[in-house]
């Protein structure tokens, strides 16, 4: 009797899978159907475009596993921009500081020439 | 009352009184109303001259000050006056830079490519190598852009600016501009005038859009030479390239049209939604088509920001819109400050979702973001909804985003590429770690009732 309870519960979370899938699989086409004037008006809409989406991107994840691609480490894309980050501050700063100097030069030329005058 | 008064009053009165039988003596319908007095608005503003150009292209992108008919009549506002003799831009260029032109310049063209009421520009070339702020060194006799502020340009603008203030508040003590909040818009005028004259803050955020898209290969900005800037000279690279108006030729000469057209609307949601910056003053003259297919963004004048907190609530009105949700649209819309009163929420709530069906969700026919837009405002309007001025200002730089789009390529539908672009944002914000925290008990009482039931 307790095998049977088992295989009974093994059944259900089956049953619970299958449905999922069987819905999962609806709102992806749902989603993948939607098109301007189609879309369903409501949260529903949003669900099933977001469904498509992942469907889409799961397939992608599984060409890239199957091409044996590997993601590129996080800490060196992070450092990247961090570097990024900072070369551009600093080239800003230097645009400022050379127009700053462009403007004082003027300054002093034109000082320079009315104390000529 | 001065003379000049008394121009701008008699200018506005004519074009007013001409555009009366356009709006059957006030018995046609409200639309056709406003868009006729709008149109006859605009073109006092055009004949009154630049300073009034100047004020209705402030106006144009303040849809929480202005009518939306207006709004997108003063679009068509074109700023141009005859172009000032070389040798006073010359002056300015040599007194700004302390140099003779000479030693800043190779052939520096005497007439100008373009002429606006603050600023002219002027091709030439560089005398010696610059490195700018972003990309590659631009070695001598690099073409560059002089853009050159006009002597006397704020104080013939300023001075028209008091004259309008002068009729404006007159206006508004007889109660004919109650849909123009009038000195609001004067002292953004005041703000956006200082801004524009200081031409550094153009090339600050020129750089900062190059810095943010440089992962993109299809975007550019011209690269700044900041060693020939200063408050009235902006010196950038000289682009190539085609307007918008003249995409036929781009397309034939090998430019992807609907690539590019695609990609301008991803770009400026990723500014949204992404950056929290946005060039909101987006139109035809302000963009390129390059020939190795990019998009050349110039005229930083008016920027717009957007804190993370209204990124993600940006985003949910967005997605809202796209999938035809109006209750999700305006929940989310009250997070911005667009608070509709609770009895009249049905009524909007109602009208929103009736202009979605009709504007964006009509089979066969591409979403028309800009017709949903003006309808969406009137309805705010006809409420008594106050706009705030960030979300008018988004509203407004989305419809220019469909109309630049549409130049490019006149049968998109940008709400393709807005849908997966909010989707994934609010996908992302979804799975937070603290929103998850703060949602997971609810979702699984949620799940307990449904199963109990």
């Amino acid at each position: 009797m307790a095998e049977d309870q088992f295989i009974r519960f093994l059944a259900a979370w089956a049953l619970v899978h299958e449905t999922a899938d069987e819905g999962w699989k609806a709102a992806v086409a749902r989603g993948a159907g939607q098109e301007t004037g189609s879309m369903g008006a409501g949260p529903e809409a949003f669900v099933d475009g977001l469904s498509a989406m992942v469907a889409e991107e799961k397939e992608r994840l599984k060409a890239s596993l199957a091409a044996g691609e590997v993601e590129p480490a996080g800490s060196k894309a992070g450092l990247e921009s961090k570097l990024d980050d900072l070369l551009f501050e600093v080239g800003e700063l230097r645009g400022r500081l050379e127009s700053m100097q462009t403007t004082l030069d003027a300054v002093l030329a034109e000082a320079a020439e009315s104390g000529e005058k | 009352m001065s003379r000049r008064t008394g121009v701008i009053t008699r200018t506005f009165a004519l074009h007013w009184a001409r555009a009366l039988p356009g709006a059957r003596f006030g018995f046609a319908p409200r639309a056709t109303r406003r868009a006729a007095f709008a149109r006859a608005t605009r073109l006092a503003l055009e004949e009154l001259g630049p300073a009034f150009v100047k004020l209705g292209q402030v106006a144009s992108v303040r849809p929480d000050l202005v009518p939306p008919e207006y709004v997108f009549e003063f679009e068509q506002l074109q700023d141009r006056v005859l172009p000032l003799p070389a040798s006073e831009i010359e002056a300015v260029i040599c007194r700004e830079l302390g140099r003779p032109l000479s030693e800043l310049f190779d052939d520096f063209e005497r007439e100008p490519v373009a002429a606006a009421s603050i600023a002219q520009v002027h091709r030439a070339t560089l005398v010696r190598e610059v490195r700018p702020v972003i990309g590659e060194v631009m070695p001598a006799g690099t073409p560059v852009a002089v853009k050159v502020v006009r002597p006397r340009a704020a104080g013939v603008i300023e001075a028209d600016l008091a004259e309008a203030r002068r009729v404006l508040g007159r206006l508004d003590r007889l109660g004919l501009s109650r849909r123009i909040d009038a000195p609001a818009l004067l002292e953004e005028f005041a703000a956006s005038l200082a801004s524009e004259l200081d031409l550094r803050n153009e090339g600050r955020v020129s750089d900062r859009f190059a810095h943010d898209f440089r992962d993109d290969p299809f975007v550019m900005t011209p690269r700044i030479a900041w060693t020939h800037c200063s408050r009235s000279v902006l010196t950038m690279e000289y682009v190539e390239g085609w307007r918008l108006t003249e995409i036929d030729d781009a397309a034939r000469a090998g430019v992807d049209a609907f690539h590019l057209a695609v990609h301008g609307a991803e770009v400026f949601m990723r500014q949204v939604l992404v950056l929290g910056r946005y060039h909101a003053d987006l139109h035809p003259a302000n963009l390129f088509v390059t020939p190795d297919s990019r998009i050349c963004y110039l005229d930083f004048g008016i920027v717009g920001t957007t804190e993370p907190a209204e990124r993600i609530n940006i985003a949910q009105v967005l997605a809202a819109t796209v999938y035809g949700d109006a209750d999700r649209a305006l929940c989310y819309s009250a997070e911005l400050g667009l608070v509709v009163p609770p009895h009249k929420q049905r009524e909007v709530r109602e009208r929103v979702g009736e202009l979605m069906d009709r504007t964006l969700n009509v089979p066969g026919r591409p979403a028309d973001i800009k017709g949903f837009a003006t309808g969406f405002l009137s309805v705010m309007a006809d409420a008594r909804v106050p706009i705030p001025a960030g979300y008018g200002l988004l509203v407004k730089a989305l419809v220019t985003v469909e109309g630049v789009a549409r130049a490019i390529y006149p049968e998109i539908d940008i709400t393709k590429s807005a849908k997966p672009f909010a989707t994934r944002l609010i996908a992302a914000h979804m799975a937070r770690p603290d929103r998850i925290a703060e949602r997971l008990p609810a979702a699984l009482r949620a799940a307990l009732r449904e199963l109990a039931s």
